[in-house]
């Protein structure tokens, strides 16, 4: 609520500063020409004005995370003038809590650009004499813009310079006069800095390496250094940092603005809209969804009210609008809501609920979404928060072959604890949890790699030395061989504490294997090792991941495993950084095999194949059923998802449709298909009505248990490839199957439930799903008539989730055409694919992103691998979200 | 200082309540037993205190009215030798340091960075009077220390086997070196094995520890996940090393460091900020489990190090000696400078014969303190044994440290007036002098061994060898 009150506030305050600008520019010799002049936004993290008047306290206006204001030390040293600072003798103007927003973005987008518009007092102060500075001390800084008599000097902290910054760039001579000055510095992530001196660069250089090593705990400091040893003195206009590199047009475009201009108002309204189109999908539709949508959605519409979609909200019901937005006191949906009218039954909405429904309407009742759909709301709260990620007995096993070469898939496969389904995955972050059962296996996995591994070998990668002395090699060494394993380059603490495991080895008369390889046996059961540990940013809304954390992202969605060393080398080159080439990375990676072996994973996570390993049905009522014909099953729907999706190129709603499948020769037997020799071999199914997809597949067949049920069934047809909603039975509801007997079949247990009051407003929604399944018995083999000579149907009815009108099949391929060919199915996919590749249930804030990337991927082709790459390609990868956003 | 001083007297009564409290206790009490039996036997010993950074040859001729004062109590039954050369075992390349700190009572320079270029004094005399061993139950040799520069290894270990590889692994925990002795805990492998495996599981524990922590670069739910994660390695460590106390109520083991250890403690040679306080509950802790092992006769030959050669610390705090203020510590405050520049060390890189030193000599004096501490704690009257001497007087306790100047300009002087202090060896040496001993450290350490009757000698065989008899009682 305080930010969007604070960005209403901006809105005004721009709108203020852009009329003040049109009075002030038209008399001013500065070189802003146009009263309508705006500046770039885009990145900017600091923004100072200058324009406070009085007092000691000149406020951050960048209105991105938490503000960064500055003291000024001395008032008495400084005069405020008409939006300007004079700094008249020396003091110092530093941040009242350390800069930490700036470092961190700064860290993570590898750039960064200082503006300032200024007027020296003089062109003999040196030092240089810190302008802008962030900094500890006089010798350990992040970066200081500065005056070095006549020109300008910019310090810059990265791998390749020193904790002081030198190697310096320099403005050129001349540069620095006692005028008002517009000075830029920009650092590219690929460590190309500029200078521009009056919207004209001045120098163009590279400084190498990477800001992975700014301190987050430097404050923002002017006119002088943290110890006040370096005073700058002359005029403030206006500073600004971004954390981005601003390109030549966008330093000119500021420059024309002129040292008056504010933040772009167009920028500013984008964010309030951006954040209503939030607050509407995280706050209000969840609201929508639980409490209006069982009554007022495109299927039951009662009162003729569909509050789902947009439009039909927006038009009202039977009485006429009910929503007015700007005022909530005059619009019927509040009303009945306040009056305790609505919702009729249940709980009624809490004093916060209604107020967040009150404040929407009277904000304008922004609607963000097409449609409000249930399902987006139905994972439990939390579930869908940014939780790390530990890494599942899969990728742990791809993770150690890749960083080390040793394949431990037996022993870890043994020895760790199987990784739990949540959310229809077992991937789900939140449920990856730790037992000591974990750290004992890591611990006995880690001596037993190492073991294996030829250690001395494995160190040649990374130093020709084998010293364990931290004061020459050792340490070079360990952040080297550290930045492969533990996928990103170690800080300072890191490499010191995994340099004492050396020092001990030594201390104890050990050689410099055993010391390699007890750092590699910690290493492997780091916290970055065995997490996919990503900084977290505290405020200052997403923000784009590093170059780092994205190729983890990268690998392990596309493999399942750890960035390769092109990968590594893409990110120390900058190259991620730019959207094509990043797309040309994800290219690259999906040609690999590990791209086809991790859709598998998906696939058989999707379908849950792995209960397959573990059947066993009633042996009288299937005496053919061997574990062997459930291993076949689970081989023939990977067979398939791999030809269907990689050799033929098909998208991904042909799964329900295709002609085609892979079988045993058991396994043909069982489908009543001839079959051929020779394991496992694909058969044409065009000529086989009632077979082709997937639903007809014995892994997913035998979902519904030996009696095939029609709930399980439908159920899973309901939720994993429509993503409908249903909640538990209602408490003491006899749930036990009803069996089938001479004239009943399942189907008609399941229209007698559908036709009881107190169950057939549930079971109406996903039982009919399973009508045209009825004909595959519990283990998927077809019949006509059931065990008691009952005839068994397959027509029935597909109702799709926010749909009103009703699909109708006669026979099992009709079901399967209707399925491939849903907009409803493919959307699910995409939600499923982009679920599995986030290893967490999506939620309200991802809709928005997820409908993106489903178009993005719908456009090209809606093959696996587009959807994944819209996926890598979109924000939900390419930014981390901010632990404060909503 | 917090904790205090531990004594056997103590140790013994809580195993009496305890009964039979640590698995060791039998062979513990048995040796108590035979002191007060009288048996005229006075067990051979031979322990080596080492202290970092040495003492500037021109401060060690003021005697005990300068740096040394803290040694004046004990000066009785203490030779200090000055005037020690040790410039043969000068490396090209190396700085005296290391060169010095390993050469001390070993007359031989480093052999790579893990060894030395031959055996230590302890373990010669150790071979000689134990060839088949020591008694059952004791610790063969037991090093520990309290030191925070760790990058080759003779910084820091002062006990070499014949063959110059290290002695014992060294305990850097009080904790740990109390489990050394009268512990336990025996995993495959011994020792070593041991004491590496924590380390590795110190390191990775140090990591967790990080991402749970206030720095932690994670959200709430993934920070609680990690702290998860950490319960469970802090589960896992006490089921693998916790010490295996048959009884609850036997004596209580040292408190846990609250200092760095490992590779915190030595962050690249940069040096770390410590407090006196700190620094010296640590080391009196280590000190006081380590005479409790000799006063129980748990171990009778290894090394204790108070700071490593060419420590790297930034010290703070007020330096009190006999109830008066001596100094505030405070190195990177009166340097103006940080990380290594702002180190004690640059102290000695400083030091100039013509001005007061003030800082240099606080930091000497503070650590002839230090050294005094775990000395007197084997000359108390509890200590006293058959012949009627203490501990201290009946051991060979060699005191060494790595150069006589810290300047780096000059080979000769920094090797060659290398302070150096022994104690009587049971009536072998003489003691209550200060003695200008002017002769080749080599020379002054096979002199001791000939006291002790061993046949190895230190350092190369081919040289024409001096006898050095004005040390010999």
């Amino acid at each position: 609520m305080v930010n969007e009150r604070r960005i209403a506030m901006e809105l005004r305050w721009c709108a203020f500063v852009a009329i003040t600008c049109g009075a002030v520019v038209q008399v001013s010799a500065s070189p802003a020409s146009a009263a309508d002049a705006t500046r770039v936004s885009l990145g900017l993290s600091a923004f100072y004005t200058f324009e406070e008047g009085d007092g000691d306290v000149v406020k951050d206006r960048s209105g991105s995370g938490k503000s960064l204001d500055l003291k000024i030390e001395k008032p008495s040293a400084v005069t405020w003038k008409d939006s300007a600072l004079v700094v008249r003798s020396a003091t110092k103007i530093e941040s009242v809590h350390s800069a930490t927003k700036l470092a961190e973005q700064s860290r993570r987008s590898n750039a960064l650009t200082i503006e300032a518009w200024i007027k020296p007092a003089n062109t003999s102060q040196k030092g240089p004499a810190r302008i802008v500075s962030m900094s500890s001390s006089s010798v350990q800084r992040n970066f200081t813009l500065g005056q070095e008599g006549d020109r300008y000097q910019f310090r810059l902290r990265a791998t390749s310079t020193s904790d002081n910054g030198i190697p310096d760039t320099g403005s050129g001579n001349g540069k620095a006069e006692t005028k008002l000055a517009h000075v830029v510095f920009t650092r590219g992530s690929d460590g190309r800095v500029r200078f521009y001196v009056d919207g004209k660069q001045t120098e163009s250089r590279k400084v190498a390496g990477r800001l992975s090593n700014w301190d987050v705990g430097f404050p923002l400091i002017l006119a002088n250094e943290r110890k006040a040893e370096r005073p700058w003195l002359g005029e403030f206009h206006l500073v600004a940092i971004y954390s981005r590199a601003l390109g030549g047009a966008e330093v000119s475009q500021n420059y024309s603005a002129g040292p008056k201009a504010g933040i772009d108002p167009h920028e500013a309204q984008r964010r309030a809209l951006a954040r209503a189109e939030q607050t509407f999908a995280t706050k209000v539709a969840p609201l929508f969804a639980r409490h209006c949508l069982e009554c007022h959605d495109t299927g039951s519409k009662k009162g003729d009210l569909d509050l789902s979609r947009k439009v039909s909200a927006f038009a009202g019901g039977e009485s006429g609008k009910v929503i007015l937005p700007g005022n909530a006191d005059e619009s019927p949906l509040w009303q009945q809501i306040v009056s305790g009218d609505m919702p009729p039954q249940g709980p009624g909405l809490s004093a916060s609920d209604q107020a967040v429904i009150k404040e929407w309407i009277d904000d304008g009742a922004v609607w963000s979404i097409e449609m409000i759909d249930p399902a987006v709301y139905a994972s439990k709260p939390g579930a869908s928060d940014h939780w790390v990620q530990r890494l599942t007995v899969s990728e742990y096993i791809e993770t150690v072959r890749s960083a080390v070469g040793v394949d431990i898939a037996k022993e870890a496969t043994r020895l760790l604890p199987p990784d739990l389904r949540a959310d229809g995955f077992s991937n789900t972050a939140y449920n990856l949890s730790v037992d000591l059962k974990h750290v004992e296996a890591y611990s006995q996995l880690a001596e037993m790699i190492v073991q294996r591994m030829d250690v001395l070998e494995f160190a040649k990668r990374f130093s020709k030395s084998q010293s364990l002395n931290t004061n020459a090699t050792a340490r070079k060494f360990v952040a080297a061989a550290g930045e492969r394993l533990l996928r990103g380059p170690l800080d300072d603490r890191e490499v010191t504490n995994y340099s004492g495991i050396l020092t001990a080895v030594a201390s104890a008369g050990g050689d410099y294997e055993q010391g390699v390889g007890l750092m590699v046996e910690a290493m492997l059961q780091s916290p970055r090792f065995i997490y996919r540990i990503e900084t977290q940013p505290d405020g200052g809304g997403n923000q784009r991941v590093t170059d780092f954390e994205l190729a983890s992202r990268m690998s392990y969605i596309l493999w399942g495993g750890p960035p390769d060393e092109a990968l590594l080398k893409a990110v120390r080159d900058g190259r991620l950084a730019d959207k094509d080439r990043c797309q040309a990375e994800v290219e690259r990676m999906l040609m690999d095999r590990r791209a086809v072996e991790r859709s598998k994973q998906f696939a058989a996570d999707w379908l849950n194949l792995d209960r397959l390993t573990n059947m066993q049905p009633n042996q009288e009522q299937f005496p053919e059923w061997t574990p062997e014909l459930g291993q076949d099953m689970c081989a023939e729907t990977l067979a398939f998802f791999e030809e269907l999706v990689w050799k033929q190129g098909r998208p991904m709603s042909d799964l329900f449709d295709a002609q085609f499948t892979y079988a045993t020769p058991q396994l043909a037997k069982h489908y009543g298909l001839k079959p051929q020799e020779g394991g496992l071999r694909r058969y044409d199914l065009s000529g086989e009505p009632v077979r082709g997809g997937l639903l007809t597949q014995g892994s997913v067949l035998t979902i519904g248990g030996d009696d095939a049920s029609m709930v399980t069934r439908g159920l899973f047809v309901m939720r994993d490839l429509l993503r409908g909603v249903i909640g538990a039975p209602p408490p003491g509801v006899d749930t036990t199957p009803v069996p089938p007997k001479p004239g009943m079949t399942h189907r008609d247990v399941a229209e007698d439930r559908i036709q009881n009051k107190s169950c057939g407003g549930c079971h109406i929604k996903f039982e009919p799903l399973a009508f045209g399944l009825e004909q595959f018995d519990g283990l998927g083999a077809f019949h006509l008539k059931d065990e008691f000579g009952n005839q068994l149907r397959s027509e029935g009815q597909l109702v799709v989730p926010g749909e009103a009108k009703p699909q109708p099949y006669t026979t099992p391929s009709e079901l399967m055409k209707l399925l491939s060919t849903s907009d409803r199915v493919r959307e699910t996919l995409t939600w499923k694919v982009t679920q599995f590749a986030m290893g967490r249930p999506l939620g309200a804030r991802d809709a928005t992103e997820v409908q993106r990337i489903h178009q993005a991927a719908t456009s090209a082709d809606g093959r696996y691998a587009d959807v994944i790459t819209a996926v890598v390609m979109s924000d939900l990868v390419q930014k981390t979200r901010a632990q404060d956003e909503p | 200082m917090k904790n205090k001083r531990i004594h056997r007297r103590t140790m013994l009564r809580s195993v009496g309540a305890a009964t039979v409290g640590l698995p060791l206790l039998e062979e513990m009490l048995t040796s108590t037993a035979s002191a007060a039996n009288a048996t005229p036997e006075i067990p051979v010993r031979a322990f080596n205190v080492f202290f970092g950074l040495g003492i500037p040859a021109p401060l060690q001729k003021e005697g005990f009215q300068g740096v040394l004062e803290p040694l004046q109590p004990l000066s009785k039954k203490l030779l200090i030798m000055r005037e020690v050369d040790q410039v043969r075992c000068d490396e090209k390349g190396v700085n005296a340091h290391y060169d010095g700190a390993t050469a001390a009572f070993t007359a031989e320079p480093p052999d790579g960075e893990a060894k030395s270029g031959g055996p230590s004094i302890d373990q010669v005399i150790r071979h000689a009077n134990y060839p088949n061993g020591l008694p059952k139950g004791m610790v063969p040799t037991l090093v520990g220390g309290t030191f925070f520069r760790r990058s080759r290894v003779g910084r820091y270990v002062h006990s070499y086997n014949m063959d110059g590889t290290v002695a014992a692994t060294i305990q850097e925990k009080p904790r740990e070196l109390f489990e050394r002795v009268f512990g336990g805990v025996a995993l495959a492998g011994g020792d070593r094995s041991e004491r590496l495996k924590r380390s590795v599981l110190d390191t990775v524990v140090e990591d967790y520890r990080h991402y749970t922590g206030a720095n932690s670069p994670l959200g709430a739910s993934s920070r609680a996940r990690v702290a998860d994660h950490l319960d469970r390695i802090r589960e896992f460590e006490q089921r693998a090393f916790a010490m295996k106390h048959r009884q609850s109520s036997g004596p209580q083991i040292p408190p846990r460091s609250i200092i760095p250890h490992g590779g915190p403690a030595d962050p690249g040679g940069q040096g770390i900020d410590i407090t006196l306080e700190q620094l010296s509950s640590e080391w009196r802790l280590l000190s006081d489990v380590y005479a409790l092992a000799v006063q129980m006769d748990r171990v009778r030959f290894g090394a204790l190090t108070f700071l490593a050669a060419g420590e790297r610390i930034r010290l703070t705090g007020d330096y009190m000696y006999n109830g008066k203020k001596l100094w505030e510590f405070d190195d990177a405050k009166q340097q103006n400078a940080g990380g290594d520049k702002g180190c004690s060390h640059e102290w000695w890189h400083k030091f100039n014969e013509k001005k007061k030193n003030e800082a240099l000599r606080a930091h000497a004096h503070m650590k002839m303190q230090e050294v005094a501490y775990f000395l007197s704690a084997l000359d108390s009257d509890e200590c006293k044994e058959p012949n009627g001497r203490t501990i201290l007087e009946n051991s060979l306790i060699t005191i060494s440290t790595e150069s006589g100047d810290g300047r780096h300009n000059d080979v000769k002087r920094e090797l060659s007036g290398v302070f150096h202090c022994i104690t009587g060896a049971n009536g072998r040496f003489k003691t209550g002098q200060i003695m200008d001993v002017g002769a080749e450290g080599i020379d002054v350490y096979n002199t001791m061994l000939d006291a002790f009757g061993t046949k190895d000698r230190l350092g190369p065989k081919k040289r024409d060898a001096q006898q050095i008899d004005s040390i010999r009682a």
